[in-house]
């Protein structure tokens, strides 16, 4: 196994985020496996129209554009891969992310009988290819020319537009894109404890044919070691955000803890002005009750080390927290459901090893919440279109999906219950406890499912070495 | 009205002909040596997938069972003996991983004709579960596996993680659902068929048969409770006896 690491042969979208202000995703049929192959070299050299590959190899100025590819395993079959290559592929993504729709949660509205088009033929979708520039415009040109039929590619309708709000927010409005896996090999390690208490990741957490999260063990490499090497899974998802209904849902549990005798415990009289200037009693409470179910405070600031207000002075870390004993941070908050950092779990073994790079963009425009203003019944469709990368599916994405972030096996105190912003939650069922300073939580109910899948696939993100293969194969 | 009871009279003289043919050593030869066989030529049946079935109820989700039956490579007295000792010697090293895994009620080993079992209850996902063993005592798995037909390919675990997973998966027994016609549905799942909504409940003796053909051990329902699914960390933690 080589363990040099050269970002020449990586794709670019593994380990830095773009910061694209716009992302189109194309669900992509291979219908001619030969003039596919020969468009995979295309790509390689950015020749014959198609765009480059975006490589991890670092840059003085940012590209115009950024190009990457993700193929399934019914795509790698399309491009005629031989058999004894496609048997050396993980059995979760060699069955796809539908056939593995319970561990994800994926039930009722979000299973995949469900799911929009193209996604509902799961079969047809060979390749994802995203292309991220400035505007729109870029795009449609990007797009006829890198997908024609020349190149025995067919395009499945619709194409996926994400894009970034304004800021780094997302939708529900919290900050996003705050806390990803750190490498020696990316990020040096130069004041790295400072930034962060997290160990930094090795980079088997993301790339195949290095060491791994856990001491001595490897992950199977796809065969030949040019295919599987510095190449990476990818859960690609199309998550639908009921935006309203979450706002709703503040009010109403703000509307609950009024009446709760125990209101004054999770804020006293006089402290709402801490969490907002001029913030109403009722307006302070949906704030608290949006701040402890994420584990942040909408502007990004952590529970962990700012409980009672999202403006602390001095200012906190954004990242460098742990998880104690006496944290104020729910059990149960989102962030820490999905990744508990140090906090004492059941799975002793478990922690810090099933983190995930996490790149995302919303789509659908931002939601201004009005209270004043009647529901639109046609609201615009909102959500985020997400990309859970790790170098092994089943031991990160899918292990911290079923789990982790819905049955909450991780923490005796929240088994039984779902992620409160993600989670395949049914009012009837759902509960969630707000931590006290002192004492017992008090617990809301009847949260409804905020977020619904409406598609995705599981796709293997080829080195540059990986696609300079699978494009010279023959027959 | 005589010819209407005589016609009932024939009907009960051949519903008992019908009754009392399979108790008979000729016909059950028969059924047994050449009908199944014939059945499963025409109608091949793919083995159902062992393990709890899948579900997105917490209920469901802890206290699963796992019924590994694992044909030993050497089956003679000695061969029996050797996998005894494994287990024996490993005895410290499995309540260490029971402790550091944090997801089991109860593990068992049993020596059954020439295989040896391990039975376990356990909570969450199937795939964590191993993996966080192969993590904590892997080289357990390895003393045992390796006694165990075709077992060789999988160990070192530790360097066979997803290989070893699938192996231990495919050792693990087909839960017959305690739902009859969740063996039709767990049969049309498995040949892709879309299947659903047209049940021919005459048809499910035959399925059980061509299944219990194709998969010799199975375990019948997936455990039954006497109190409802709590995870172990929830009991230790209830009980204080830390988790």
């Amino acid at each position: 196994m080589s363990t040099a690491f050269n970002p020449a042969d990586v794709q670019g979208n593994i380990l830095r985020g773009y910061r694209k202000p716009r992302v189109r995703y194309l669900m992509i049929e291979i219908t001619e496996p030969i003039a596919a192959r020969r468009w995979l070299t295309a790509c390689l050299a950015g020749s014959d129209g198609v765009p480059q590959i975006t490589t991890e190899e670092p840059w003085e100025t940012k590209p115009d554009i950024c190009f990457n590819i993700g193929l399934t395993y019914p795509g790698l079959r399309a491009l005629g891969t031989p058999a004894a290559s496609l048997a050396s592929f993980p059995t979760e993504f060699i069955e796809g992310m539908n056939k593995r729709a319970i561990k994800l949660g994926d039930a009722g509205p979000s299973a995949p009988e469900n799911w929009d088009k193209p996604f509902n033929q799961p079969a047809r979708i060979h390749l994802i290819a995203s292309i991220y520039a400035d505007d729109v415009a870029r795009l449609d040109s990007l797009q006829r020319a890198a997908i024609s039929d020349k190149w025995g590619l067919k395009l499945l309708e619709p194409a996926r537009d994400g894009w970034c709000f304004n800021g780094d927010y997302v939708h529900f409005n919290y900050t996003d894109n705050i806390s990803q896996p750190k490498f020696a090999e990316i990020h040096g390690t130069d004041n790295y404890p400072d930034w962060d208490s997290q160990p930094m990741a090795p980079l088997g957490t993301v790339l195949l044919g290095y060491e791994t999260n856990f001491e001595g063990l490897t992950w199977r490499l796809p065969q030949p070691e040019a295919l599987g090497h510095n190449g990476s899974f990818n859960a690609f998802r199309v998550l639908e955000q009921d935006v309203v209904g979450f706002e709703d849902y503040l009010t109403s549990a703000a509307d609950t803890l009024l009446k709760h005798r125990d209101v004054d415990a999770l804020l006293p009289p006089g402290d709402e002005a801490k969490i907002g200037a001029g913030l109403s009693r009722r307006d302070a409470l949906r704030e608290l009750v949006a701040a402890n179910m994420c584990g942040r405070w909408r502007n990004g600031v952590p529970l962990a080390l700012s409980p009672d207000t999202p403006n602390p002075s001095p200012d906190v870390s954004r990242t460098n927290f742990d998880y104690g004993a006496t944290s104020r941070c729910p059990y149960g908050a989102h962030i820490r459901r999905c990744n508990p950092r140090g906090a004492q779990i059941v799975q002793r073994v478990a922690n810090h090893s099933r983190r995930l790079v996490r790149r995302g963009m919303p789509y659908g425009p931002a939601y201004v919440h009005d209270p004043s203003k009647p529901r639109d019944p046609n609201e615009p469709k909102r959500g985020l279109l997400g990309n859970f990368i790790g170098a092994n599916l089943g031991a990160q994405f899918e292990a911290m999906s079923c789990d982790w972030l819905n049955l909450g096996l991780q923490d005796p105190r929240v088994t039984g219950s779902n992620d409160p912003l993600l989670g395949a939650n049914e009012p009837a069922t759902s509960w969630f406890d707000l931590p006290l300073p002192s004492g017992e939580p008090i617990r809301l109910r009847g949260l409804p499912r905020f977020v619904t899948t409406k598609g995705g696939a599981y796709t293997f993100l080829p080195s540059i070495s990986a696609i300079r293969y699978l494009g010279a194969m023959s027959g | 009205m005589n010819g209407a009871s005589n016609g009932a009279n024939d009907a009960s003289w051949l519903d008992r002909l019908v009754d009392w043919l399979p108790t008979t050593s000729l016909f059950k030869f028969i059924a047994a040596k050449i009908l199944v066989p014939i059945w499963a030529w025409r109608t091949p049946v793919k083995r159902l997938e062992g393990g709890p079935r899948p579900s997105v109820q917490p209920g469901d989700n802890v206290q699963r069972m796992m019924n590994l039956v694992m044909p030993l490579k050497d089956k003679s007295a000695v061969g029996r003996a050797l996998a005894a000792l494994a287990i024996a010697q490993n005895k410290d090293e499995i309540y260490a991983g029971l402790d550091n895994v944090g997801t089991v009620h109860f593990a068992r080993f049993v020596i059954v004709a020439d295989n040896i079992c391990m039975f376990s209850v356990y909570d969450g996902d199937f795939t964590n579960y191993i993996r966080d063993f192969i993590v904590t005592i892997g080289s357990v798995f390895d003393a045992v596996v390796g006694l165990v037909e075709g077992g060789d390919k999988v160990i070192p675990s530790a360097e066979h993680v997803d290989e070893f997973i699938d192996w231990v998966h495919d050792h693990d027994l087909f839960q017959v659902s305690d739902v009859a016609t969740d063996i039709l549905r767990d049969q049309e799942a498995v040949n892709g068929d879309a299947g659903g909504g047209k049940d021919d409940l005459r048809k499910l003796p035959r399925q059980l048969i061509l299944q219990l053909n194709v998969n010799r051990n199975v375990s019948l329902g997936s455990g039954y409770r006497a109190y409802p699914g709590y995870s172990a960390a929830q009991v230790r933690q209830r009980f204080g006896v830390g988790w």
